[in-house]
């Protein structure tokens, strides 16, 4: 797919993933939608406003407690290290940090890495609180984000459906059942909540999150939002995040780009919505 | 208490393994694989492998029975089920057995009290394992995974 704007960032100047790992450095990525902590070139771990922390995840399933949590923090002090606590306080096992950290790691940097946000600074020397866990390259980590944005188009190509609030819709007959997971889902949906909101109440990585409301969009049982403006598949919208710039109108394709896609699924709700209106 | 690379190398001393993986079914992201590759591109491999365990996971027809489970009415999509609280966490599937001419595949669920979903993936040469065996011996690493 399309993925022309990372590799050289904006403006000239602005620090690359790739580039800031050829040099094996240390510090934080700042880039639009998250940041991505390097050490010695390999990705230790990333945030994004969208993605719910570890901390979140851990503590919302109940596997640890809130004090669990706070009692880490205090005594790790801010150079970080709460990872390595927490397993030898044998409140977690290393394999539960090291899949824990994983998910995090990638869900973040799926957004802060992903379409619609790039690099914008380099705080070199800068690590994260969690201390370190995991290391990943930096390929596999790009690698990774560009095969989740594809998983996404490939289940239902309307990006806006991550970002808007989730509006539950009736679906008709033929509509393929909900799964557990995705019951869960529906059952925040209450048209004002987006996505990220509800993977953050439900402790699930954001980019799961996104899956299940794609599939269910594209069954009908959620609304794919109207394009404000048209809009074109493969092309996501970046992740809500206060203090992100919004792509120019002028960068949006022609009306029509709606349309150059039509499936099944997309002409059996365009049926739907007629029927509705008769 | 092993960390994931632990886990996996001890899944490589079963007899007859071929590769391991630690997989999430709900991203098909790998978070670690070791052993013989069998293309060129094992992280799609890792994808689809996933693909399956999704599958397995979600489609009622495998869904555990008993507790009310097995109702008359199905349930209508969009409504929330009142049942759905205790099919909501880790799937009922506990693992995935694949045999092929040459090949055992071996899908085993770890349950996390967090969201990981996440499974361990063990491929055997069908000539030296013993499944029974090798599944046993899955279970108790994917046990020794989590704390609970």
């Amino acid at each position: 797919m399309s993925m022309p704007r990372r590799a050289g960032g904006r403006a000239g100047h602005a620090p690359s993933l790739t580039g800031l790992a050829a040099e094996r450095a240390s510090g934080a990525l700042l880039c639009d939608a998250g940041t991505v902590y390097l050490r010695d070139g390999q990705v230790v771990h990333a945030e994004s406003p969208v993605a719910p922390g570890i901390e979140v995840l851990l503590t919302t399933g109940g596997r640890l407690t809130a004090d669990n949590w706070r009692e880490a923090v205090g005594r790790t002090g801010p150079d970080g290290g709460v990872g390595r606590f927490l397993v030898d306080s044998g409140r977690l096992s290393d394999a539960e940090l090291e899949i824990c950290h994983l998910g995090a790691l990638f869900d973040a940097a799926y957004f802060a890495l992903g379409h619609g946000s790039g690099p914008r600074g380099f705080q070199r020397g800068a690590a994260h609180w969690l201390g370190p866990v995991c290391a990943v390259g930096a390929v596999a980590v790009e690698r990774e984000t560009r095969r989740r944005g594809k998983l996404l188009d490939s289940l239902w190509p309307y990006p806006r459906v991550d970002t808007e609030p989730v509006v539950l819709r009736r679906p008709d007959g033929r509509a393929p059942a909900v799964t557990p997971r995705q019951r869960a889902v529906l059952a925040l949906a209450d048209g004002v909540r987006t996505p990220a909101r509800i993977a953050r109440e439900l402790g699930r990585p954001a980019f799961h999150t996104l899956i299940d409301i794609r599939r269910l969009a594209a069954a009908g049982h959620v609304a794919t939002p109207r394009p404000a403006g048209p809009e074109r598949p493969g092309r996501p919208d970046p992740p809500a995040r206060s203090g992100a710039s919004a792509p120019p109108a002028a960068d949006r394709g022609p009306a029509a780009a709606v349309f150059t896609d039509p499936d099944i699924d997309l002409l059996r709700r365009l049926r739907d919505a007629l029927e509705a209106t008769l | 208490m092993p960390g994931i690379d632990e886990c996996l190398l001890e899944a490589m001393t079963v007899n007859g393994a071929r590769g391991a993986a630690v997989i999430e079914w709900t991203s098909g992201l790998a978070l670690g694989m070791v052993g013989e590759v069998r293309d060129e591109d094992p992280e799609a491999t890792a994808a689809e492998t996933a693909e399956l365990a999704r599958m397995a996971a979600e489609q009622r027809a495998f869904a555990a029975l008993g507790a009310g489970g097995a109702k008359g009415g199905s349930d209508s999509g969009a409504g929330s089920g009142p049942d759905a609280d205790d099919t909501d966490g880790e799937p009922a599937v506990e693992d995935i057995i694949v045999t092929t001419r040459t090949c055992y595949h071996l899908l085993r669920f770890v349950d996390t009290a967090f969201d990981s979903g996440v499974f361990c993936y063990l491929w055997l040469d069908r000539r030296e394992a013993n499944l029974a065996l090798a599944r046993m011996r899955l279970r108790d690493m994917c046990g020794r995974l989590a704390l609970i």
